[in-house]
C-alpha cells in the first residue's frame, strides 16, 4: 500500500504534469502529422517516377497511378539508352565531365585563393578580398547577359568551355575555405616553415589536409550545381550531342512527352540516378554541408 | 623533415620576417601567385559583366549590328512597360508565398525532426524530405508536370477519390503561378529545414531543461525558448529564401512556360525572353538592373536588419 502510493505520487513533480497537458500531446500528434505527411508527399513523386518509368508505354498514362512498380518493362531504361535518334548516354558523359572538371578547378583556385587572402601578407590583400565578398551579392541572374557576350565574343558558344570557363571560380568557395584556412593554429605553419617547408608545400601537405569538411562540402555542393545547371546549357549549347542532362530532358520532354510518359520519366531517373547514389552513401555530409555551406553565406 | 640542415641566414630571417624584405617580397609574390586564377575568373566573369551590364543599359543591342547609343530610352521605357509590372507582380506573389510557406514548413519539419526518435526513423524522414532538394530543378518540373496534367494527371486523380472536381493547374491563369509555388515548395522546403536544424541543434539543451522545470509546456518552449534562439537562422533563412525566389527560372521555364499568357511569368524568365528571343540587350539589362537593386536592398537588409530585430543568445 505504502508502496503503491509512494511509486504513484512520486514523479508528480516534472514528469506527470509535463505528460498530462492535452495541449503538448496535440502539438506532439500534429508534428508528427506533419512531418509523415510531408514525407510521404516529398517522396511520392520519386516512387510514381520510378513505378511509371517500369510500365508498359502503352498504359504509362492509366489511373489508377502506381506508387510502388507493379510492371517491370525494363525495356523503357533500354529504349532510351539505344534511342537511335538520340545518344542518350552522351548526355551522361557531358553531364559528368562538366561536373567533373568545373568541382576540380573549383576546389584548386578556391583553396589557393582561400591561402593567400587567409594567410599571406601581400599588398592590396583586403582590397582584393573585398572585391569576392562583394561579388557575393550580385545574383547570377543579373550577369546572365554581358556573360553571354562575353563567351559569345570569345568564340566559345556551342562549346562546353562555355559552362566550365564561367564556373571556375566561386566568390562564396573562396570566402568559405579563407575562413577556415585562417582558423587553423599558427603554430601549425611556424612549425612547417621552420621545417624549411616552402608556401606550395605548406599549402598542398598542411593546409588542404586539414580543411577535409569544408573542402567536401564545397565539392559536393559545386558538382550538384554543375549537373543540375539549366541556364547555362539552355544559353550556351545548340547541338544535341553536346548536351547535359537537364537540357537534354527539358528538350526530350517536347519530342515524345506527350506519347510516351514511361520512356521520358525512364530518362529522367536515369539522370538522377548518380544523385540518389551519391546521397545515400554521403547523406551525413550532405546535410551537414548543407547546413555549413548555407549558415556562412 | 629534417630542421638541422637549415644553413644559418635562413633560421635568421624566419625568426625576424619583418626585417628581410626578401622574405616579406616573396610571401606577396606566392599570394599574388595563389590568389590569380580565382581572381581572373572573378573578373572575367563577374567584374567585367558587372560593368558591361551597367554599358549596356545604355545601348540597343540586338547581338548582330553594331551596338547603338540609346541613352536613357531603355529606362524610361520600363516605367511604360505594363508587361513589366505584370511580371514584377507575378515574381513578388510566387517569392513572397514560397518564402512564407517553405520557412514556416522548414521549421516545423526541423522541430519535428529534433526530437527523440529512433536512429531508422529519422534518418528515413531526412533522407525523404531532403532528397528533392538534390535533384534536377528542370527535370523534376517535368515530372509535376506530369502529374499536374488536368484530364489524366494523377494530383488530380488523388483529389477526385476525395470528391473534389478536377482542377486545371498548369493551363488556368488563376492556377498556374500557384503550381509553380507549390513546386518550389516541394522542391527547397527541405532545404530549409536542414537549415532550421542546424540552428536548433545549436541551442543549448540547459534553455529547454530550464523551461521545462518552470513548468512551460510544448507551445511555450517553442514560443519562449525556439523562437528567440531561432531568430538569427530564421533572419538569415527568409533572407536566402527571398532572393532565392526572386530568380526563379527552371522551374516556371519548364512546368507553365511563363503561360496561359503572362499569367505565370516572373522576372528572370521576362529578362531571358527579352535578351535571347527578342534580342534587346541593352532592354533586358535595364530590367535586369531592376532586379539587382531588388536583391542588394535584400541583401543589404541581411547585413544591417540583422542586429536590430534579431535575437542573439
Amino acid at each position: 500500500m505504502a508502496t503503491t502510493t509512494g511509486t504513484a505520487t512520486e514523479p508528480v513533480t516534472l514528469r506527470t504534469r509535463y505528460r498530462k497537458s492535452v495541449w503538448l500531446r496535440l502539438g506532439e500528434a500534429l508534428l508528427w502529422l506533419l512531418l509523415i505527411g510531408i514525407a510521404i508527399i516529398e517522396i511520392a513523386p520519386i516512387s510514381w517516377m520510378f513505378s511509371t518509368s517500369l510500365r508498359d508505354p502503352k498504359n504509362s498514362f492509366d489511373l489508377p497511378p502506381d506508387f510502388w512498380p507493379t510492371a517491370l518493362h525494363w525495356q523503357n531504361y533500354l529504349a532510351v539508352i539505344n534511342s537511335p535518334d538520340i545518344e542518350f548516354m552522351l548526355f551522361f558523359w557531358n553531364s559528368l565531365k562538366i561536373a567533373l572538371i568545373v568541382t576540380a578547378a573549383q576546389l584548386l583556385t578556391c583553396s589557393m585563393a582561400g591561402y593567400a587572402f587567409g594567410r599571406l601578407r601581400f599588398f592590396g590583400r583586403d582590397i582584393l578580398f573585398g572585391l569576392f565578398l562583394a561579388s557575393l551579392m550580385v545574383p547570377a541572374t543579373v550577369t546572365l547577359i554581358p556573360s553571354f557576350i562575353i563567351i559569345r565574343s570569345l568564340d566559345l558558344m556551342n562549346t562546353h568551355w562555355a559552362l566550365i570557363l564561367p564556373s571556375v571560380t566561386s566568390a562564396f568557395g573562396v570566402f568559405l575555405l579563407r575562413q577556415h584556412f585562417k582558423s587553423l593554429p599558427e603554430e601549425l605553419l611556424d612549425a612547417a616553415k621552420i621545417d624549411g617547408a616552402g608556401y606550395l608545400r605548406i599549402y598542398w601537405q598542411i593546409l588542404l589536409p586539414l580543411t577535409g569538411p569544408a573542402l567536401s562540402a564545397l565539392g559536393i555542393f559545386t558538382f550538384l550545381a554543375s549537373w543540375n545547371n539549366f541556364v547555362g546549357p539552355l544559353l550556351f549549347l545548340r547541338d544535341w550531342d553536346k548536351f547535359t542532362f537537364p537540357i537534354a530532358i527539358a528538350t526530350i520532354r517536347g519530342y515524345m512527352g506527350s506519347g510516351n510518359q514511361s520512356e521520358v520519366l525512364a530518362g529522367i531517373m536515369i539522370s538522377i540516378f548518380p544523385l540518389l547514389v551519391f546521397f545515400l552513401l554521403a547523406q551525413r555530409w550532405i546535410v551537414q554541408g548543407a547546413a555549413i555551406t548555407g549558415l556562412k553565406g | 623533415m629534417t630542421s638541422t640542415a637549415l644553413p644559418d641566414d635562413k633560421i635568421d630571417r624566419q625568426a625576424n620576417p619583418q626585417k628581410g624584405t626578401t622574405l616579406a617580397r616573396r610571401e606577396a609574390w606566392a599570394g599574388y601567385l595563389f590568389a590569380t586564377p580565382a581572381l581572373l575568373g572573378l573578373l572575367t566573369f563577374t567584374a567585367l559583366p558587372i560593368i558591361a551590364s551597367l554599358v549596356l543599359i545604355f545601348l540597343h543591342y540586338d547581338l548582330l549590328t553594331p551596338p547603338k547609343w540609346a541613352g536613357v530610352e531603355n529606362l524610361t521605357r520600363l516605367t511604360s512597360d505594363s508587361r513589366l509590372f505584370k511580371v514584377y507582380w507575378n515574381s513578388l506573389r510566387l517569392t513572397v508565398g514560397a518564402t512564407l510557406l517553405n520557412n514556416v514548413l522548414g521549421l516545423l519539419l526541423a522541430v519535428g525532426l529534433n526530437r527523440a526518435m529512433p536512429w531508422g526513423l529519422r534518418y528515413l524522414l531526412r533522407t525523404s524530405i531532403f532528397f528533392p532538394v538534390m535533384t534536377t530543378t528542370a527535370s523534376l518540373a517535368v515530372v509535376w508536370r506530369f502529374l499536374l496534367t488536368q484530364d489524366r494527371g494523377v494530383v488530380n486523380f488523388l483529389i477526385g477519390q476525395i470528391g473534389l472536381d478536377p482542377v486545371p493547374w498548369l493551363s488556368s491563369s488563376a492556377w498556374a503561378l500557384f503550381s509553380a509555388m507549390i513546386y518550389d515548395v516541394w522542391k527547397a522546403c527541405g532545404y530549409l529545414m536542414v537549415i532550421y536544424l542546424a540552428g536548433l541543434q545549436g541551442i543549448p539543451a540547459v534553455y529547454y531543461e530550464a523551461a521545462r522545470i518552470d513548468g512551460a509546456g510544448f507551445w511555450q518552449q517553442f514560443r519562449n525558448v525556439t523562437l528567440p534562439l531561432i531568430s538569427p537562422t530564421a533572419f538569415f533563412a527568409i533572407v536566402i529564401s527571398l532572393i532565392g525566389a526572386f530568380q526563379i527560372f527552371d522551374n516556371v521555364y519548364v512546368l507553365t512556360e511563363g503561360g496561359p499568357g503572362d499569367a505565370s511569368r516572373v522576372i528572370a524568365m521576362y529578362i531571358y525572353e527579352k535578351a535571347f528571343r527578342g534580342f534587346e540587350m541593352g532592354y533586358a539589362s535595364a530590367v535586369s538592373f531592376t532586379l539587382f537593386v531588388i536583391l542588394i536592398t535584400l541583401t543589404l537588409l541581411q547585413f544591417l536588419g540583422a542586429r536590430r530585430w534579431v535575437h542573439y543568445e
